[in-house]
Protein backbone atom coordinates (compact mmCIF):
# COMPACT_ATOMS: atom_id res chain seq x y z
CA UNK A 1 0.00 0.00 0.00
CA UNK A 2 1.15 3.22 -0.95
CA UNK A 3 2.08 5.55 2.05
CA UNK A 4 0.62 8.99 1.37
CA UNK A 5 4.51 10.65 1.73
CA UNK A 6 5.44 8.54 -1.68
CA UNK A 7 2.75 10.18 -3.10
CA UNK A 8 5.06 14.17 -2.62
CA UNK A 9 7.96 12.07 -3.98
CA UNK A 10 6.07 11.10 -7.24
CA UNK A 11 4.84 14.12 -7.50
CA UNK A 12 8.63 16.26 -6.94
CA UNK A 13 10.09 13.94 -9.45
CA UNK A 14 7.60 13.75 -12.52
CA UNK A 15 9.55 14.04 -15.29
CA UNK A 16 8.92 15.01 -19.29
CA UNK A 17 11.00 13.96 -21.90
CA UNK A 18 11.50 16.84 -24.53
CA UNK A 19 13.29 18.14 -27.46
CA UNK A 20 14.59 21.61 -28.04
CA UNK A 21 14.18 22.93 -31.64
CA UNK A 22 15.60 26.54 -32.47
CA UNK A 23 12.69 28.11 -34.70
CA UNK A 24 13.67 28.00 -38.20
CA UNK A 25 13.53 31.97 -39.11
CA UNK A 26 16.55 32.55 -36.63
CA UNK A 27 19.33 33.79 -37.81
CA UNK A 28 22.34 31.44 -37.27
CA UNK A 29 26.20 30.50 -38.32
CA UNK A 30 25.91 26.73 -38.07
CA UNK A 31 23.09 24.51 -38.40
CA UNK A 32 21.23 24.06 -34.90
CA UNK A 33 20.68 20.65 -33.28
CA UNK A 34 18.24 20.04 -31.58
CA UNK A 35 18.81 19.43 -27.50
CA UNK A 36 17.08 16.54 -25.54
CA UNK A 37 15.95 17.71 -22.14
CA UNK A 38 14.14 15.65 -18.93
CA UNK A 39 12.00 18.17 -17.85
CA UNK A 40 10.71 18.75 -14.25
CA UNK A 41 6.85 19.05 -14.33
CA UNK A 42 7.19 21.19 -10.63
CA UNK A 43 9.23 23.77 -11.55
CA UNK A 44 9.33 26.48 -14.33
CA UNK A 45 10.61 26.51 -18.25
CA UNK A 46 13.02 29.59 -17.46
CA UNK A 47 14.42 28.12 -14.57
CA UNK A 48 15.61 24.68 -15.95
CA UNK A 49 16.71 25.79 -19.71
CA UNK A 50 19.69 27.75 -18.74
CA UNK A 51 21.43 24.89 -21.20
CA UNK A 52 19.15 24.54 -23.32
CA UNK A 53 20.19 28.01 -24.01
CA UNK A 54 23.79 27.73 -24.15
CA UNK A 55 23.53 25.24 -26.29
CA UNK A 56 21.73 27.86 -29.16
CA UNK A 57 23.51 30.52 -28.42
CA UNK A 58 26.41 28.77 -29.91
CA UNK A 59 25.41 28.82 -33.21
CA UNK A 60 24.05 32.11 -33.26
CA UNK A 61 25.76 35.75 -33.28
CA UNK A 62 25.40 37.86 -30.16
CA UNK A 63 23.30 40.19 -31.70
CA UNK A 64 20.69 38.32 -32.43
CA UNK A 65 20.15 36.55 -29.31
CA UNK A 66 17.30 38.45 -27.12
CA UNK A 67 15.25 37.21 -24.24
CA UNK A 68 14.30 33.62 -24.90
CA UNK A 69 10.78 31.91 -25.26
CA UNK A 70 9.13 28.83 -26.25
CA UNK A 71 6.11 28.07 -28.18
CA UNK A 72 4.52 24.76 -28.72
CA UNK A 73 2.38 24.01 -32.15
CA UNK A 74 2.14 27.72 -32.34
CA UNK A 75 1.30 28.81 -29.00
CA UNK A 76 3.48 30.82 -26.99
CA UNK A 77 4.49 28.99 -23.53
CA UNK A 78 3.85 30.87 -20.05
CA UNK A 79 6.76 30.48 -18.52
CA UNK A 80 5.14 31.33 -15.29
CA UNK A 81 2.68 27.94 -15.34
CA UNK A 82 4.92 25.16 -13.81
CA UNK A 83 6.25 22.57 -16.94
CA UNK A 84 3.57 19.87 -15.76
CA UNK A 85 0.34 22.26 -16.04
CA UNK A 86 1.39 23.51 -19.74
CA UNK A 87 2.45 19.63 -20.75
CA UNK A 88 -1.27 18.32 -19.66
CA UNK A 89 -2.84 21.41 -20.64
CA UNK A 90 -1.24 20.93 -24.54
CA UNK A 91 0.07 18.51 -25.59
CA UNK A 92 -0.60 15.14 -22.49
CA UNK A 93 -2.25 12.95 -25.31
CA UNK A 94 0.28 13.25 -27.73
CA UNK A 95 3.44 11.02 -28.96
CA UNK A 96 6.77 12.09 -26.43
CA UNK A 97 9.07 13.17 -26.51
CA UNK A 98 7.38 16.68 -26.11
CA UNK A 99 8.71 19.25 -28.93
CA UNK A 100 8.84 22.60 -27.84
CA UNK A 101 10.58 25.61 -30.12
CA UNK A 102 13.04 27.99 -29.10
CA UNK A 103 13.03 31.68 -30.00
CA UNK A 104 14.84 34.73 -29.47
CA UNK A 105 12.91 36.93 -31.49
CA UNK A 106 9.90 38.93 -31.54
CA UNK A 107 8.79 38.27 -27.87
CA UNK A 108 4.89 38.37 -27.84
CA UNK A 109 4.88 41.17 -25.81
CA UNK A 110 0.93 40.81 -25.45
CA UNK A 111 1.19 36.94 -24.53
CA UNK A 112 3.86 36.39 -22.39
CA UNK A 113 5.66 37.62 -19.09
CA UNK A 114 8.99 39.01 -19.41
CA UNK A 115 11.26 36.98 -17.34
CA UNK A 116 14.92 38.61 -17.12
CA UNK A 117 15.78 37.28 -14.37
CA UNK A 118 15.90 34.64 -11.59
CA UNK A 119 14.73 36.94 -9.92
CA UNK A 120 11.36 37.30 -11.80
CA UNK A 121 10.57 33.38 -11.20
CA UNK A 122 11.58 33.85 -7.36
CA UNK A 123 9.53 36.67 -7.09
CA UNK A 124 6.19 34.85 -9.24
CA UNK A 125 6.89 31.41 -7.36
CA UNK A 126 6.62 33.40 -3.75
CA UNK A 127 3.76 35.57 -4.30
CA UNK A 128 1.78 32.65 -5.28
CA UNK A 129 2.80 30.84 -2.01
CA UNK A 130 1.29 33.38 -0.24
CA UNK A 131 -1.57 33.54 -2.36
CA UNK A 132 -2.14 29.85 -1.50
CA UNK A 133 -0.97 30.89 2.46
CA UNK A 134 -3.86 33.41 2.33
CA UNK A 135 -6.30 30.84 1.37
CA UNK A 136 -5.76 28.21 3.48
CA UNK A 137 -4.55 30.13 6.62
CA UNK A 138 -5.29 33.98 6.34
CA UNK A 139 -1.61 34.21 5.36
CA UNK A 140 -0.73 33.53 9.90
CA UNK A 141 1.38 30.63 8.78
CA UNK A 142 3.45 32.17 5.55
CA UNK A 143 3.80 35.60 7.78
CA UNK A 144 5.26 33.45 10.84
CA UNK A 145 7.59 32.38 8.79
CA UNK A 146 11.45 34.03 8.52
CA UNK A 147 12.91 35.18 5.48
CA UNK A 148 15.36 32.43 5.49
CA UNK A 149 12.34 30.03 5.65
CA UNK A 150 10.87 31.88 2.14
CA UNK A 151 14.50 31.61 1.28
CA UNK A 152 14.76 27.60 2.01
CA UNK A 153 11.49 26.96 -0.24
CA UNK A 154 12.91 28.87 -3.32
CA UNK A 155 16.07 27.25 -3.07
CA UNK A 156 14.81 23.62 -2.74
CA UNK A 157 12.69 24.31 -5.82
CA UNK A 158 15.73 26.11 -7.68
CA UNK A 159 18.29 23.10 -6.88
CA UNK A 160 15.45 20.11 -6.63
CA UNK A 161 16.30 19.43 -2.93
CA UNK A 162 12.81 17.09 -1.99
CA UNK A 163 13.75 17.06 1.85
CA UNK A 164 15.33 20.73 1.87
CA UNK A 165 11.84 22.12 0.07
CA UNK A 166 8.94 19.80 2.57
CA UNK A 167 11.21 20.92 5.55
CA UNK A 168 9.52 24.14 5.26
CA UNK A 169 6.89 23.46 3.29
CA UNK A 170 5.07 20.58 6.01
CA UNK A 171 4.18 23.59 7.73
CA UNK A 172 2.00 25.24 5.11
CA UNK A 173 -0.15 21.59 4.74
CA UNK A 174 -0.56 21.66 9.14
CA UNK A 175 -3.90 23.03 10.43
CA UNK A 176 -5.09 23.64 13.72
CA UNK A 177 -6.48 20.48 15.07
CA UNK A 178 -9.95 22.02 15.88
CA UNK A 179 -10.14 21.69 12.55
CA UNK A 180 -10.40 19.04 9.73
CA UNK A 181 -8.58 21.02 6.97
CA UNK A 182 -7.37 24.17 5.54
CA UNK A 183 -9.81 27.57 5.45
CA UNK A 184 -10.24 27.43 1.58
CA UNK A 185 -8.47 25.43 -0.86
CA UNK A 186 -6.12 26.57 -3.35
CA UNK A 187 -7.14 25.51 -6.75
CA UNK A 188 -6.83 27.07 -10.17
CA UNK A 189 -9.12 24.99 -12.85
CA UNK A 190 -7.70 25.63 -16.91
CA UNK A 191 -9.02 24.64 -20.28
CA UNK A 192 -7.27 25.68 -23.33
CA UNK A 193 -10.12 26.77 -25.14
CA UNK A 194 -11.26 29.74 -22.94
CA UNK A 195 -10.32 32.91 -23.10
CA UNK A 196 -10.06 33.26 -19.39
CA UNK A 197 -6.76 31.69 -18.65
CA UNK A 198 -8.18 29.95 -15.68
CA UNK A 199 -11.02 29.50 -13.16
CA UNK A 200 -10.11 30.01 -9.05
CA UNK A 201 -12.95 30.84 -6.26
CA UNK A 202 -12.83 30.03 -2.99
CA UNK A 203 -13.79 26.50 -2.08
CA UNK A 204 -13.92 25.49 1.50
CA UNK A 205 -12.65 21.39 2.02
CA UNK A 206 -14.82 21.02 4.58
CA UNK A 207 -19.22 20.73 3.98
CA UNK A 208 -21.25 22.31 6.86
CA UNK A 209 -21.92 19.23 8.12
CA UNK A 210 -18.52 18.00 8.72
CA UNK A 211 -18.12 15.76 5.24
CA UNK A 212 -14.95 16.27 3.51
CA UNK A 213 -15.99 17.63 -0.18
CA UNK A 214 -14.34 15.98 -3.21
CA UNK A 215 -12.90 16.61 -6.28
CA UNK A 216 -16.12 16.26 -7.82
CA UNK A 217 -18.03 18.72 -5.35
CA UNK A 218 -15.38 21.16 -6.69
CA UNK A 219 -15.93 20.89 -9.99
CA UNK A 220 -19.68 20.65 -9.97
CA UNK A 221 -19.15 23.82 -8.03
CA UNK A 222 -17.29 25.85 -10.31
CA UNK A 223 -16.98 23.81 -13.73
CA UNK A 224 -19.60 21.69 -14.04
CA UNK A 225 -19.45 21.33 -17.87
CA UNK A 226 -16.19 19.46 -16.93
CA UNK A 227 -18.15 16.88 -15.67
CA UNK A 228 -21.34 16.59 -16.82
CA UNK A 229 -22.04 13.79 -19.91
CA UNK A 230 -23.33 15.01 -22.97
CA UNK A 231 -24.96 11.64 -24.13
CA UNK A 232 -24.09 10.02 -21.26
CA UNK A 233 -20.43 10.25 -22.86
CA UNK A 234 -17.60 11.72 -20.90
CA UNK A 235 -16.13 14.17 -23.24
CA UNK A 236 -13.31 15.34 -21.10
CA UNK A 237 -10.64 14.84 -18.92
CA UNK A 238 -9.66 16.20 -15.31
CA UNK A 239 -5.66 15.78 -14.77
CA UNK A 240 -3.46 17.14 -12.51
CA UNK A 241 0.13 15.81 -12.74
CA UNK A 242 -0.60 13.60 -15.64
CA UNK A 243 -3.00 11.11 -13.87
CA UNK A 244 -6.96 11.85 -13.85
CA UNK A 245 -7.45 11.20 -10.11
CA UNK A 246 -10.67 9.78 -8.73
CA UNK A 247 -13.52 12.21 -8.42
CA UNK A 248 -14.29 11.12 -5.07
CA UNK A 249 -10.85 11.87 -4.17
CA UNK A 250 -11.46 14.45 -0.79
CA UNK A 251 -9.76 17.52 -1.80
CA UNK A 252 -7.88 18.53 1.18
CA UNK A 253 -6.21 15.47 0.67
CA UNK A 254 -5.46 16.26 -2.87
CA UNK A 255 -4.32 19.84 -1.42
CA UNK A 256 -2.30 18.60 1.03
CA UNK A 257 0.07 15.80 -1.68
CA UNK A 258 -0.55 16.62 -5.04
CA UNK A 259 -0.18 20.55 -4.84
CA UNK A 260 2.65 21.68 -7.19
CA UNK A 261 5.63 23.34 -4.95
CA UNK A 262 3.48 26.92 -5.22
CA UNK A 263 0.51 25.59 -2.83
CA UNK A 264 -1.98 25.32 -6.05
CA UNK A 265 -3.70 22.61 -7.48
CA UNK A 266 -3.30 23.26 -11.03
CA UNK A 267 -6.21 21.03 -12.73
CA UNK A 268 -6.24 20.76 -16.53
CA UNK A 269 -9.42 20.21 -18.24
CA UNK A 270 -8.78 18.51 -21.60
CA UNK A 271 -10.47 16.80 -24.57
CA UNK A 272 -10.65 12.98 -23.69
CA UNK A 273 -8.83 11.31 -26.87
CA UNK A 274 -11.71 9.55 -28.97
CA UNK A 275 -8.78 6.29 -29.63
CA UNK B 1 -22.17 48.19 4.14
CA UNK B 2 -21.03 46.58 7.33
CA UNK B 3 -23.18 46.03 10.28
CA UNK B 4 -21.73 46.86 13.22
CA UNK B 5 -20.01 43.45 14.47
CA UNK B 6 -16.66 43.63 15.32
CA UNK B 7 -14.40 41.53 13.96
CA UNK B 8 -11.57 41.47 11.35
CA UNK B 9 -14.15 39.85 8.68
CA UNK B 10 -15.28 43.70 9.13
CA UNK B 11 -12.39 45.31 7.12
CA UNK B 12 -12.35 42.99 4.61
CA UNK B 13 -14.31 43.51 1.20
CA UNK B 14 -16.84 40.93 0.48
CA UNK B 15 -17.43 40.70 -3.55
CA UNK B 16 -20.98 41.58 -3.44
CA UNK B 17 -19.78 45.03 -1.61
CA UNK B 18 -17.48 44.91 -4.18
CA UNK B 19 -19.63 45.27 -7.02
CA UNK B 20 -22.33 47.65 -5.11
CA UNK B 21 -19.18 50.24 -4.43
CA UNK B 22 -18.06 49.80 -8.39
CA UNK B 23 -21.61 50.40 -9.53
CA UNK B 24 -21.94 53.55 -7.20
CA UNK B 25 -18.30 54.43 -8.85
CA UNK B 26 -19.50 54.02 -11.99
CA UNK B 27 -22.85 56.62 -11.46
CA UNK B 28 -20.61 59.33 -10.61
CA UNK B 29 -17.94 58.75 -13.18
CA UNK B 30 -20.62 58.81 -15.53
CA UNK B 31 -21.93 61.79 -14.53
CA UNK B 32 -18.66 64.04 -14.08
CA UNK B 33 -17.59 62.54 -17.63
CA UNK B 34 -14.61 60.84 -15.88
CA UNK B 35 -14.21 58.16 -18.69
CA UNK B 36 -14.75 54.53 -16.22
CA UNK B 37 -17.33 51.88 -16.91
CA UNK B 38 -17.73 48.38 -16.08
CA UNK B 39 -17.07 45.02 -17.86
CA UNK B 40 -18.18 41.91 -17.51
CA UNK B 41 -16.65 38.67 -18.44
CA UNK B 42 -18.88 36.76 -20.88
CA UNK B 43 -18.81 33.32 -18.78
CA UNK B 44 -18.94 33.71 -15.35
CA UNK B 45 -20.43 36.83 -14.60
CA UNK B 46 -17.24 38.69 -13.02
CA UNK B 47 -16.49 42.05 -13.50
CA UNK B 48 -14.19 44.79 -13.05
CA UNK B 49 -14.05 48.54 -13.51
CA UNK B 50 -12.10 50.01 -16.67
CA UNK B 51 -10.48 53.14 -17.69
CA UNK B 52 -7.96 54.67 -20.30
CA UNK B 53 -6.99 57.90 -20.45
CA UNK B 54 -3.81 59.12 -22.40
CA UNK B 55 -0.51 61.34 -20.69
CA UNK B 56 2.02 63.09 -22.15
CA UNK B 57 5.76 62.66 -21.10
CA UNK B 58 8.33 64.81 -22.23
CA UNK B 59 11.88 63.60 -21.88
CA UNK B 60 13.72 66.89 -21.07
CA UNK B 61 11.92 68.08 -17.53
CA UNK B 62 12.42 66.07 -14.30
CA UNK B 63 9.31 64.89 -13.34
CA UNK B 64 7.76 67.41 -10.53
CA UNK B 65 3.70 67.96 -9.28
CA UNK B 66 1.80 70.33 -10.82
CA UNK B 67 -1.33 70.49 -9.25
CA UNK B 68 -4.46 72.71 -11.11
CA UNK B 69 -6.83 74.29 -9.22
CA UNK B 70 -10.28 73.07 -10.46
CA UNK B 71 -12.48 70.29 -9.63
CA UNK B 72 -10.58 67.94 -11.92
CA UNK B 73 -7.17 67.87 -10.92
CA UNK B 74 -4.89 65.49 -12.84
CA UNK B 75 -1.54 65.45 -11.78
CA UNK B 76 0.75 64.54 -14.42
CA UNK B 77 3.81 62.10 -13.95
CA UNK B 78 5.97 64.12 -15.82
CA UNK B 79 5.50 67.29 -16.26
CA UNK B 80 4.79 70.25 -19.15
CA UNK B 81 1.27 69.20 -19.98
CA UNK B 82 -1.73 69.54 -17.61
CA UNK B 83 -4.13 67.99 -19.42
CA UNK B 84 -4.84 64.47 -20.76
CA UNK B 85 -5.33 64.30 -23.87
CA UNK B 86 -8.44 62.36 -26.03
CA UNK B 87 -7.90 60.40 -29.33
CA UNK B 88 -8.29 63.80 -31.30
CA UNK B 89 -5.67 65.71 -30.08
CA UNK B 90 -3.56 62.81 -29.68
CA UNK B 91 -1.72 62.85 -33.44
CA UNK B 92 -0.87 66.50 -32.77
CA UNK B 93 2.09 66.30 -30.16
CA UNK B 94 5.56 67.02 -30.96
CA UNK B 95 8.28 64.85 -31.00
CA UNK B 96 10.57 65.32 -28.23
CA UNK B 97 6.93 64.82 -26.05
CA UNK B 98 5.32 61.04 -26.03
CA UNK B 99 2.33 59.63 -25.48
CA UNK B 100 1.13 57.11 -23.30
CA UNK B 101 -1.99 55.56 -23.25
CA UNK B 102 -2.91 54.03 -19.98
CA UNK B 103 -5.39 51.35 -19.25
CA UNK B 104 -6.43 50.89 -15.66
CA UNK B 105 -8.65 48.23 -14.06
CA UNK B 106 -10.62 47.52 -10.92
CA UNK B 107 -10.48 43.41 -10.15
CA UNK B 108 -11.67 41.48 -7.14
CA UNK B 109 -9.39 39.16 -5.25
CA UNK B 110 -11.23 36.34 -3.82
CA UNK B 111 -7.58 35.37 -2.08
CA UNK B 112 -6.99 38.40 -0.05
CA UNK B 113 -10.66 39.88 -0.06
CA UNK B 114 -9.29 43.16 -1.39
CA UNK B 115 -9.54 45.02 -5.13
CA UNK B 116 -6.42 45.50 -7.14
CA UNK B 117 -5.29 47.72 -9.49
CA UNK B 118 -4.02 46.10 -12.58
CA UNK B 119 -2.82 48.44 -15.48
CA UNK B 120 -0.64 49.25 -18.67
CA UNK B 121 0.71 51.21 -20.42
CA UNK B 122 2.05 51.85 -24.39
CA UNK B 123 3.19 54.16 -26.60
CA UNK B 124 1.19 55.21 -29.71
CA UNK B 125 3.33 53.00 -31.82
CA UNK B 126 2.16 49.82 -29.74
CA UNK B 127 5.20 49.50 -27.71
CA UNK B 128 4.86 48.89 -24.33
CA UNK B 129 6.48 50.55 -21.23
CA UNK B 130 8.83 47.98 -19.25
CA UNK B 131 8.81 47.37 -15.80
CA UNK B 132 11.58 49.44 -15.67
CA UNK B 133 9.83 52.30 -17.25
CA UNK B 134 7.48 52.01 -14.91
CA UNK B 135 9.49 52.03 -11.89
CA UNK B 136 10.98 55.42 -12.89
CA UNK B 137 7.21 56.69 -13.43
CA UNK B 138 5.93 56.51 -10.35
CA UNK B 139 5.83 59.28 -8.78
CA UNK B 140 8.17 60.72 -6.49
CA UNK B 141 6.84 60.51 -3.31
CA UNK B 142 6.46 56.53 -3.38
CA UNK B 143 9.99 56.05 -5.14
CA UNK B 144 11.69 55.64 -1.56
CA UNK B 145 8.96 52.58 -0.52
CA UNK B 146 9.28 51.12 -4.32
CA UNK B 147 13.50 51.15 -4.15
CA UNK B 148 13.24 49.33 -0.53
CA UNK B 149 11.28 46.27 -2.49
CA UNK B 150 10.65 46.15 -6.07
CA UNK B 151 9.17 42.90 -6.34
CA UNK B 152 6.86 43.78 -3.51
CA UNK B 153 4.99 45.92 -5.23
CA UNK B 154 4.75 46.56 -9.05
CA UNK B 155 5.27 43.76 -10.78
CA UNK B 156 4.35 41.91 -14.25
CA UNK B 157 1.24 39.59 -13.73
CA UNK B 158 -1.09 37.56 -16.05
CA UNK B 159 -4.41 39.02 -15.74
CA UNK B 160 -6.55 36.85 -14.36
CA UNK B 161 -9.57 37.13 -16.55
CA UNK B 162 -8.06 38.50 -20.00
CA UNK B 163 -4.79 36.34 -19.92
CA UNK B 164 -2.48 38.97 -20.99
CA UNK B 165 0.34 40.82 -19.19
CA UNK B 166 -0.82 43.60 -16.99
CA UNK B 167 1.43 45.13 -14.18
CA UNK B 168 0.31 44.76 -10.79
CA UNK B 169 0.16 47.21 -7.18
CA UNK B 170 0.59 43.91 -4.76
CA UNK B 171 -2.74 43.15 -3.17
CA UNK B 172 -1.17 41.67 0.21
CA UNK B 173 -0.57 45.11 2.05
CA UNK B 174 -3.62 46.93 1.16
CA UNK B 175 -5.76 45.57 4.35
CA UNK B 176 -2.88 47.18 6.44
CA UNK B 177 -3.60 50.61 5.21
CA UNK B 178 -7.54 50.10 4.59
CA UNK B 179 -7.87 49.57 8.46
CA UNK B 180 -7.03 52.04 9.86
CA UNK B 181 -8.77 54.34 7.00
CA UNK B 182 -11.65 52.19 7.84
CA UNK B 183 -11.51 52.10 11.36
CA UNK B 184 -11.46 56.28 11.68
CA UNK B 185 -14.79 55.95 9.51
CA UNK B 186 -16.38 53.84 11.68
CA UNK B 187 -15.71 55.40 14.92
CA UNK B 188 -17.50 58.53 13.21
CA UNK B 189 -20.16 56.29 12.35
CA UNK B 190 -19.56 57.15 8.66
CA UNK B 191 -19.89 54.17 5.74
CA UNK B 192 -17.44 55.25 2.85
CA UNK B 193 -17.60 53.88 -0.43
CA UNK B 194 -14.06 51.19 -0.32
CA UNK B 195 -13.58 51.52 -3.82
CA UNK B 196 -12.88 55.50 -3.39
CA UNK B 197 -11.13 55.56 -0.28
CA UNK B 198 -8.80 52.80 -1.84
CA UNK B 199 -8.45 54.38 -5.10
CA UNK B 200 -7.30 57.46 -4.12
CA UNK B 201 -5.23 55.89 -2.00
CA UNK B 202 -3.00 53.69 -4.34
CA UNK B 203 -3.90 55.45 -7.66
CA UNK B 204 -1.65 57.67 -7.55
CA UNK B 205 1.10 55.55 -7.36
CA UNK B 206 0.94 54.91 -11.02
CA UNK B 207 -0.28 58.20 -12.33
CA UNK B 208 -3.65 57.70 -11.60
CA UNK B 209 -6.10 60.50 -10.02
CA UNK B 210 -9.45 60.86 -8.82
CA UNK B 211 -11.31 63.79 -9.16
CA UNK B 212 -12.21 66.10 -5.67
CA UNK B 213 -15.80 65.26 -6.34
CA UNK B 214 -15.64 61.50 -5.95
CA UNK B 215 -14.96 62.59 -2.01
CA UNK B 216 -18.70 63.85 -2.19
CA UNK B 217 -20.21 60.80 -2.44
CA UNK B 218 -17.43 58.07 -0.60
CA UNK B 219 -18.86 59.06 2.70
CA UNK B 220 -23.08 58.97 1.63
CA UNK B 221 -24.44 56.20 3.63
CA UNK B 222 -26.21 54.18 1.05
CA UNK B 223 -29.06 53.29 2.98
CA UNK B 224 -30.41 50.79 0.14
CA UNK B 225 -27.19 48.73 0.42
CA UNK B 226 -27.72 48.38 4.42
CA UNK B 227 -31.45 46.67 3.52
CA UNK B 228 -29.51 44.27 0.79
Amino acid sequence: MTDDKDVLRDVWFGRIPTCFTLYQDEITEREAEPYYLLLPRISYLTLVTDKVKKHFQKVMRQEEVNEIWFEYEGTPLKWHYPIGLLFDLHASNTALPWSITVHFKNFPEKDLLHCHSKDVIEAHFMACIKEADALKHKSQVINEMQKKDHKQLWMGLQNDKFEQFWAINRKLMEYPPEDSGFRYIPFRIYQATTERPFIQKLFRPIASGGELHTLGDLLKDVCPSAITSEDGEQKTQVMIHGIEPMLETPIQWLSEHMSYPDNFLHISIIPRPTD
Amino acid sequence: VSCSMSGEEDLFLEEKRFKQYCEEFIKHSQQIGDGWEWRTSKDLGDGYLSKTHFQVRNRNISPDLKEKNNDNIEQTLFTHVEESLDDSQVAGVCATEEVIRYEYHVLYSSSYQVPVLYFRACFLDGRPLTLDEIWKSVHACYQARLLEGPWDTITQQEHPLLGQPYFVLHPCRTNEFMSSVLTGSRKQNRHPNYIILWLSTVGPVVGLNLPLSYAKIASEQNTNADSV
